[in-house]
């Protein structure tokens, strides 16, 4: 019990009192000086600003529509991530001819793209996703890369001998051993992914937490573009901690062997 | 002794970096008031009359000297409202938006008489009035800013609401948007995307905001300190500004070449299209008398905002606006 509460003081406790103390100093700081709350509101407005859009349903609706790009970005990207990972990974040749463009692409702002998508595929939620997509696919591509890279060659020398069939190849070794560096790769897709998503919503959009930041901006109430971003910081976090419970859960088996 | 590779990179990373030009030593400003302009738009022909006043010395002889700023519409606003700084170029809506929020600036020089947003088809759609806007899908920015002013302002003076036509978010992409039938109306300013459109060979219908209702349009605000405490600079700086807009008018041609030493490319760029810009934003500057805003167009404005929910309250509009400087 102690170890548990121990634990968890460490765990939950701290972070909690340091949002706190931030919370705190925030509003001192704001009280003190005479900032304008069209520059920098106080937290108690936001709160109250938080509270309307709450009651309202604005806030869940366009947390939503945001959530709907992130997921669905996500999910292309880790999808073109891992294809195209898995067969740079198994030849040079294709290394050495992809690389260039790949290399290249990920040296174009992402914010100088979005315009184009909008005129190419529409203001629709198609443009999003791409975005989300685009941003997303880079990080898991090269952790894909390095995972499958890191198998042991005895490895695939072991299975050979007992005459494993490239999918058994893959489903009883590559996919587990390139596991943990893959999930590395997520953690930092999974907070990229609401970057992109947001990039898509800034250039043109009337739904999502990037338009909500717009209007917010538009209206000189800062106070509601402090909400959309501490939800996007929500939500990112929430994606965050979903990867980590799945690495957990998925590399369980690391735990156990170490253990014994 | 060779050297280790990372040190001979290194080396030329640093020399590279070394050799790019450092920005300018400051100017020395002597008696001049240093005022940096937030434009809301990046360089562009339609901000001659400023270019022809830094260069012919209109500023200058009032004891200004003046640093171009091309950050947000916005971030002007709350710049000036801060105090942080004094003047900005700003589109007539949010002067009403940015008080209705407590901010405390004032709208001291009509730049432009009237509203510039227009909504722009190609001709077959047969765009002829603001009613035949409904049933259709219309391309505008975001629903923000002037464009969706002047759209909403057009639909009310057509009785149509957002129910009778589809209102679409397309970013800054109108005439991409208009070219390739994704949009088959789109929002704009008058003197740049008919004229970017035309330029392509397309038959356009275009309707302009103010051929049907009068709305304060882009003007320089201050705030309420510079005023009080500092009304020779508002003077000073308005002057100077309305001698660069007659001058700019009364010699375009001189004007269009001064705009090369700011805005880059612009050697390179279609050079009618760019002076039908230019001339097209000059149509916009020719107030009566110069720098002057109506009563109406305030109370138009504010109308407007308030029917589109983007003003909760009606505000004192005596306390948004002042002519005094134009004097």
């Amino acid at each position: 019990m102690r170890y548990w509460w121990k634990k968890n003081l460490f765990k939950i406790g701290f972070p909690v009192l340091s949002a706190l103390v931030g919370l705190l100093l925030w509003q001192i700081f704001t009280s003190l000086s005479d900032i304008p709350s069209f520059i920098f509101p106080k937290p108690s407005e936001v709160w109250q600003r938080l509270l309307s859009v709450i009651k309202d349903g604005s806030l869940l609706f366009h947390t939503l529509v945001t959530l709907q790009e992130v997921i669905l970005g996500l999910a292309l990207g880790l999808l073109a991530a891992i294809i195209t990972g898995y067969f740079l990974a198994k030849s040079r040749l294709v290394e050495q001819v992809l690389a260039p463009y790949i290399v290249a692409s990920q040296s174009i702002p992402i914010v100088a793209i979005a315009p184009l998508l909008v005129i190419w595929l529409g203001p629709g939620i198609l443009s999003k996703i791409l975005t989300s997509a685009l941003i997303v696919f880079f990080p898991v591509l090269v952790n894909t890369i390095v995972g499958l890279r890191s198998v042991p060659s005895e490895l695939y020398d072991l299975l050979r001998s007992l005459h494993a069939s490239s999918w058994q190849r893959i489903i009883k070794l590559e996919i587990p051993a390139a596991m943990p560096v893959f999930l590395g790769g997520l953690r930092i897709g999974a907070t990229l992914a609401v970057i992109g998503a947001v990039v898509g919503e800034f250039v043109g959009a009337d739904q999502g937490l990037g338009f909500l930041v717009n209007v917010g901006r538009g209206l000189y109430d800062t106070s509601l573009v402090f909400v959309a971003v501490f939800t996007l910081v929500v939500l990112a976090l929430a994606l965050y901690g979903s990867v980590v419970l799945l690495e957990n859960r998925l590399l369980s088996w690391q735990k156990h062997n170490g253990e014994s | 002794m060779k050297l280790p590779k990372i040190v001979v990179i290194l080396a030329v990373i640093l020399m590279m970096v070394s050799c790019v030009p450092g920005m300018p030593a400051n100017l020395v400003p002597g008696e001049l008031t240093h005022v940096r302009l937030p434009m809301g738009y990046v360089p562009n022909v339609q901000y001659a009359p400023f270019y022809t006043a830094v260069e012919k010395g209109f500023y200058a002889e009032e004891g200004i000297e003046l640093e171009f700023d091309y950050s947000y519409e916005t971030d002007g606003v709350a710049l000036v409202g801060a105090n942080d700084l004094q003047f900005s170029l700003v589109s007539g809506e949010q002067v009403p938006i940015a008080r209705g929020q407590g901010i405390p600036i004032v709208y001291v020089m009509a730049w432009y008489s009237e509203y510039p947003v227009a909504v722009i088809a190609k001709s077959d759609q047969n765009l002829k009035t603001p009613q035949d806007l409904a049933g259709k899908r219309v391309g505008l920015p975001g629903l923000f800013g002037a464009n969706y002013v002047g759209l909403r302002a057009l639909m009310d003076y057509a009785g149509l609401d957002e129910n009778d036509l589809t209102l679409e978010s397309i970013g800054f992409t109108q005439v991409e948007a208009l070219a390739a039938d994704t949009s088959q109306v789109v929002v704009g300013y008058i003197a740049n995307e008919p004229i970017q459109l035309a330029a392509q060979g397309y038959e356009l219908d275009v309707l302009q905001v103010a051929d049907y209702l009068e709305l304060v349009s882009n003007g320089l605000i201050t705030n309420e300190k510079t005023i009080a405490e500092n009304p020779d600079l508002v003077q000073r700086m308005v002057r100077a500004t309305m001698r660069g807009i007659q001058y700019a008018v009364e010699h375009p041609q001189e004007a269009y070449e001064l705009c090369m030493n700011y805005v880059d490319g612009l050697e390179n760029a279609d050079q009618d299209v760019q002076f039908q810009v230019m001339e097209a934003s000059m149509d916009l500057y020719q107030t009566d008398p110069y720098g002057y805003s109506s009563p109406q167009s305030w109370s138009n404005m504010q109308n407007v905002l308030l029917d589109m929910g983007m003003l909760k309250h009606p505000i004192n509009l005596e306390e948004a606006y002042s002519n005094e400087f134009i004097q």
